[in-house]
């Protein structure tokens, strides 16, 4: 195993790990989740879709970043995820709602939003990294293949 | 190479799944208090009644034989008064 694929199993484990842990960590304390999404400043019609549709997105980027057919897939909706989450968070810094609601998941509960906001871009990066050596990875056989045929 | 791999990924989603059971929201937030620059009170729910805004202060405090000790510092207790009617009820001063 090459040092570039363990860079990428090690890099999809963090996401794997952090989505997970943010799934289970609502799921855990439901309840709490429905209240924290309630004092979010999103109208609070949102609250029932969103209460399933963020931990059940989570849970299923997981799910796609094990597989090696989907894993691209998974990447992509990381990076996309991590986006939505680090400009909201930016919003919430810029004061732009009448208050600052809570940074909710689990231990990531106890972060404020400064802190928030650079696990955000860690975990962008990381996805942005994640799709680099998966798109290289696909297309080394390729290049191979070109290679051999122009001897 | 598969068995690398398997190997990380499965560490991952047991150490995601162990942290999330041990860092459950009452087993960290039972029992903390605020002060108001007077007395120790109730805080409530992290993300329901309050939350800590980032600051040079201590947010909130864990209580144990007498003693209150800074819980999550670098930050000021902002109460939330969105969705619970009322604030969480004060304690009695036990400093």
């Amino acid at each position: 195993m090459s040092k570039k694929q363990v860079t990428l199993e090690c890099v999809c484990a963090l996401l794997i790990l952090l989505f997970l842990y943010a799934s289970i960590s609502k799921f855990l304390d439901f309840k709490t989740f429905i209240d924290q999404m309630n004092n979010q400043p999103l109208p609070n019609s949102w609250t029932p879709f969103l209460v399933w549709a963020i931990p059940l997105l989570e849970i299923a980027i997981s799910i796609a970043l094990l597989f090696e057919y989907t894993r691209l897939f998974g990447l992509y909706a990381s990076l996309i995820t991590m986006v939505i989450f680090t400009i909201y968070t930016g919003i919430i810094l810029l004061h732009f709602f009448p208050y600052i609601p809570c940074s909710c998941g689990g231990v990531i509960t106890h972060l404020t939003w400064s802190q928030h906001l650079l696990l955000n871009l860690i975990y962008t990066a990381l996805s942005v990294l994640g799709i680099i050596l998966q798109h290289r990875k696909h297309f080394k056989p390729i290049l191979i293949t070109t290679k051999h045929s122009l001897v | 190479m598969n068995k690398i791999k398997w190997t990380i990924l499965t560490s991952a989603i047991l150490f995601s799944i162990c942290s999330a059971f041990a860092t459950r929201p009452h087993a960290l937030q039972s029992g903390l208090y605020w002060y108001n620059g007077t007395e120790y009170l109730a805080a409530g729910q992290m993300g329901v009644n309050y939350v800590c805004e980032t600051s040079s202060n201590t947010c909130t405090y864990s209580y144990s034989d007498g003693v209150y000790t800074p819980y999550q510092t670098a930050a000021t207790y902002t109460y939330l008064g969105v969705t619970t009617p009322s604030k969480p009820e004060p304690t009695t001063n036990k400093k």
